[in-house]
């Protein structure tokens, strides 16, 4: 058995300090979805082009399938499941993004949204109030195929608004889904 | 009624199919452990009995009140998991808060449902099943308190989850009176409910899985996780209709963490599969291997020369779909004509989920968990493959990232269950984009000639549609059935020419078939893009021509707004008169920059802000069911360098709005598929292979081409029609009508772009 070529890689993901071993060249992607289950972020494309696989690193959007595993050594990344902020066992608030989504009725098939979330909240982060055209601008680097755009431009307002109106990032959730808009 | 294809598409696609009414003892959660612990089911979970009741969903009502209710359609965001919940609260008398929803299995417990997910028949095609058994319980659990009480059973109602007498106020709550229900006799045609008496149906309620999808926690077939999975992909034959001729493991051997190098002979495309403990070696692999091919007999095929073979074909002699009067003798004698020619490319469904498949092959059985809309086609594949029972596939359908048409292609599932098979293992194959791309059912290109012989006031008297390209799916006719001129005559082929709704005095439909390497399946609204893009950018050709209006020239060719049958479907002209009324109305047709005048005046083009606007109109109804018009409005830079829409409005009659919210969120998605093949969509094959490898070079709509979008709805008063496909094929011809109002340019050959606004 030849030896292995595989290395241990520490990332801090959602908070948590992670050890994985793997090959140097892995997508992050990959680490997420296939080393800790970490599956909400997903494999659209691979290539860098669809979104569906964005995180956060510092708040700002990435896209997960272009960075190796050796380059993320010792980054810290928030993933979709690390986004709403975890009050108990039991309670998340969601962030203002993803209670906008569910009070936009955004999603259809859905597969597309965590990446949108994730690129829609790092546009928050540095724009509190931002345009049609900002948000265009950023967003047009995701793909959905089920062509939800106009609700997403509408929740990206939606949330604006929460967050001004309310500093602290999220709302409580508990949130009602299928219920009556 | 004759069984046409068409109507076999459509029935089958509304088909009843059986359903258990149960009533168990159980703890929520424990699925599995549900028909053990029924202690006495009303209607047993027994497949015979099941199948003579014949509705098509399971409901389930626990001790603790919960409701559990199956979906018997795959969830690919037409809100399938969201309306049938809507529809049971309402006809049981449930309490919304305590339904759950459970995705249906191929599994004994629903052998003889329908589960396949196709024809915009979602909410069409449970509604009426799904209320016989919601009422059938409903009266079950009725008949249990009255008898309680010693009161009538007309003198309770259910509401929110109990069954209440209505004088005394007396209540007992679902699960109080499920086991009791559970003794009662079922009833033999339980009444179902007046509409007044519904409070969720027709209000706009929000996704269901709203939640876990924002959270990330929703499950897709990519994210299933079996205990001791490993990961497939497939170097698949690069030329259609290509086989493997060798290949060597060694190299792909060597990638750390690839256990497997295993042939594939089953699924569509054959090749070699690299089976590892996680994707990215797997892909590795792959990558390291060289499979050796042949490239078999369709080498040089090229999707450029198939279309001047499409063009040739249009003079050969087809099939005749529809014969009204004689149009080509009325054509010839008349004085004013008009001919066009339209082109439809290959398209690539590309949902954002690429194809996969996870497989457990086990001595005898297997289960397969899968994002397909074909359940049925899933495990009957999997059991000829393993040769055993059907019974002994299990097939679990997960949430679908998108399906379009491509998922009710199964060609994915053999490949795992054979993978499984060969390496003893759970077995997840996933597709990467690239993949998705090349091997493809694809749209068929298709080519339209549309020929018009006009009366003195410009009016269209003779009308020819002539079609060409090849068929829809795999399946097309027999070199038998191919000699025969009428073997679609009364099948409804091809929707869109042989369902075209207008008023001719001559009414001719062709459709030569010319058969192509690609393989084809259907695509979101199966045949109407390619003809109605064609038929509705004509008819604003002859418009114009005569000084017309485009939506009064409509409105005459529906006249008299009668029901026109066309046996393989029954068109009610005035309902689409209803929907252009009303979208030239909400769009404000004729109102240019903010001035209106009554509904007859052309649409001004004109400039603003530095750009040429204009507006066209398109309609069409979705298989005699569901009526829209569609008002694009585009602006075009002067020197004609690029478009964009930026203002659909659309008014959609699909009969009863189960849920507002939902169909307005299907039409909008419909108008960003719809522009798909406007905006740059397009497959190129060259040399036997698909040119495009993902989104950056198969276009597809994004934030910054995405519309404003204006969904108006005419609620109408029966059952509710499918919508999920009825606004995509209306977008292309809105669009390219819209371009010419503004530009006077004339584009007929789609993708619309820069350079052909310029040459046409």
């Amino acid at each position: 058995m030849p030896e292995s070529s595989l290395r241990v890689f520490s990332l801090n993901v959602n908070g948590e300090l992670r050890k994985v071993k793997a090959a140097a060249d892995t997508p992050l992607l990959w680490i997420l979805r296939d080393e800790l289950q970490l599956t909400g972020t997903k494999y659209g494309c691979g290539v860098g082009v669809c979104g569906a696989c964005t995180v956060h690193e510092n708040g700002s959007a990435v896209r997960s399938c272009q960075i190796t595993v050796s380059s993320a050594a010792g980054r810290a990344f928030t993933t979709i499941e690390g986004l709403a902020a975890k009050t108990d066992q039991l309670h998340l608030h969601l962030h203002s993004c993803q209670q906008a989504w569910i009070d936009e009725d955004v999603a259809q098939c859905g597969f597309c949204q965590p990446g949108m979330i994730m690129e829609a909240a790092a546009l928050l982060s540095k724009h509190s109030r931002p345009t049609d055209a900002d948000i265009d601008s950023t967003m047009s680097h995701h793909v959905c195929r089920c062509g939800t755009y106009q609700r997403i431009r509408q929740a990206i307002h939606r949330a604006a608004e929460m967050q001004s109106a309310k500093p602290s990032t999220g709302t409580k959730t508990g949130a009602k889904t299928g219920g009556k808009s | 009624m004759k069984v046409t294809r068409r109507t076999f598409l459509r029935e089958s696609s509304r088909a009843a199919a059986g359903l258990v009414v149960g009533f168990q003892l159980g703890i929520p959660g424990a699925t599995s452990a549900l028909a053990k612990s029924t202690r006495r089911a009303a209607i047993s979970a027994d497949p015979e009995s099941a199948a003579e009741f014949a509705p098509n969903a399971f409901i389930r009502i626990g001790t603790d009140n919960v409701v559990r209710l199956w979906a018997t359609r795959s969830e690919m965001g037409e809100g399938v998991r969201t309306v049938l919940p809507m529809v049971l609260a309402d006809e049981l008398g449930a309490d919304w808060e305590k339904i759950v929803i459970e995705q249906a299995a191929m599994e004994p417990r629903f052998k003889g449902i329908r589960l396949r997910t196709s024809g915009s028949g979602s909410a069409a095609g449970t509604w009426r099943p799904l209320r016989k058994a919601a009422a059938t319980a409903r009266e079950m659990l009725i008949s249990a308190a009255a008898g309680k009480w010693g009161v009538s059973a007309e003198s309770c109602r259910a509401e929110q989850g109990s069954v209440v007498h209505t004088e005394s106020g007396r209540h007992l709550t679902f699960g109080e009176l499920a086991d009791a229900a559970s003794r009662m006799p079922v009833p033999a045609s339980p009444k179902l409910k007046d509409k007044k008496d519904f409070h969720l149906i027709g209000t706009r309620v929000k996704r269901r899985d709203g939640q876990a999808i924002v959270s990330g926690s929703a499950v897709y077939g990519q994210d299933i996780h079996v205990p001791g999975m490993l990961h497939a992909v497939v170097a698949r034959c690069p030329y259609l209709g290509g086989k493997l001729v060798s290949f060597d493991p060694a190299p792909a051997m060597k990638v750390e963490g690839v256990k497997y190098v295993v042939p594939v002979r089953s699924g569509f495309a054959t090749g070699v599969a690299v089976v590892a403990v996680n994707n990215w070696a797997a892909i590795k692999g792959r990558a390291a291997l060289l499979p050796v091919w042949n490239k078999g007999p369709n080498a040089s095929f090229d999707s450029d020369t198939f279309t001047r073979e499409m063009e040739n074909a249009l003079d050969q002699p087809g099939f005749a779909l529809r014969r009204d009067g004689d149009a080509p003798a009325v054509l010839v004698a008349s004085k004013k004509k008009m001919e066009a020619l339209y082109e439809y490319p290959f398209q690539a469904h590309a949902p954002l989920e690429t194809m996969n498949c996870t497989a457990h092959v086990r001595e005898g059985s297997c289960e397969i968990w899968v994002p397909t809309q074909a359940p049925e086609a899933a495990q009957q594949d999997a059991a000829k493959l393993l040769g055993i029972p059907e019974d002994a596939v299990k097939v679990n359908v997960t949430l679908l990232g998108g399906g379009f048409g491509r998922r009710l292609q199964t060609d994915y599932v053999p490949e795992a269950v054979e993978i499984s098979k060969a390496v003893g293992a759970p077995v997840q194959v996933m597709w990467t984009r690239d993949d998705d791309m090349k091997y493809g059912f694809f749209h068929p290109a298709k080519l339209e000639r549309l020929r018009a012989g006009l009366d003195e006031q410009g009016l269209p008297v003779a009308w020819h549609h002539q079609s060409s390209g090849p068929h829809l799916s795999l399946l097309g006719p027999t070199a038998e059935e191919k000699k025969n001129p009428n073997y679609f005559a009364d099948d409804g082929m091809l929707w869109g020419s042989f369902d075209n709704p207008y008023n001719f005095a001559h009414h001719w439909a062709d459709y030569t078939l010319v058969e192509s390497p690609v393989p084809t399946g259907p695509w979101r609204a199966v045949m109407y893009p390619s003809t109605v893009f064609a038929r509705e950018s004509f008819l604003d050709e002859i418009a114009h021509a005569g000084k017309l209006d485009p939506i009064e020239l409509r409105l005459r060719l529906l006249q008299p707004g009668d029901m026109r049958d066309l046996k393989a479907t029954m068109i009610n002209r005035a309902r689409l008169i209803a929907v252009l009324k009303t979208v030239a109305e909400k769009s404000g047709w004729a109102t240019t920059q903010g001035s209106t005048s009554d509904l007859g005046s052309t649409t001004a083009p004109h400039e603003k802000s530095g750009r040429l606007w204009g507006r066209g109109v398109a309609c069409n109804v979705y298989d005699g069911d569901c009526y829209l018009a569609m008002v694009a409005e585009v602006s075009v830079a002067k020197n004609l360098s690029d478009y964009k829409v930026e203002r659909v409005a659309s008014v959609i009659d699909c009969g009863l709005a189960l849920n507002p919210l939902g169909l307005e969120a299907q039409t909008e998605s419909a108008i960003a598929w719809g522009m798909t093949p406007v905006i740059g969509g397009k497959i190129n094959f060259k040399n036997a292979q698909a040119q495009e490898h993902s989104f950056a070079d198969f276009k597809v709509p994004r934030m910054s081409e995405a519309p404003r979008v204006e969904t108006h709805i005419i609620q109408g008063a029966d059952a509710p029609g499918g919508f999920g496909e009825t606004a995509v094929p209306t977008v292309a011809p809105a669009i390219a009508n819209a371009i010419f109002a503004a530009t006077g340019k004339r584009v007929r050959r789609l993708p619309i772009t820069a350079e052909k606004m310029r040459l046409a």
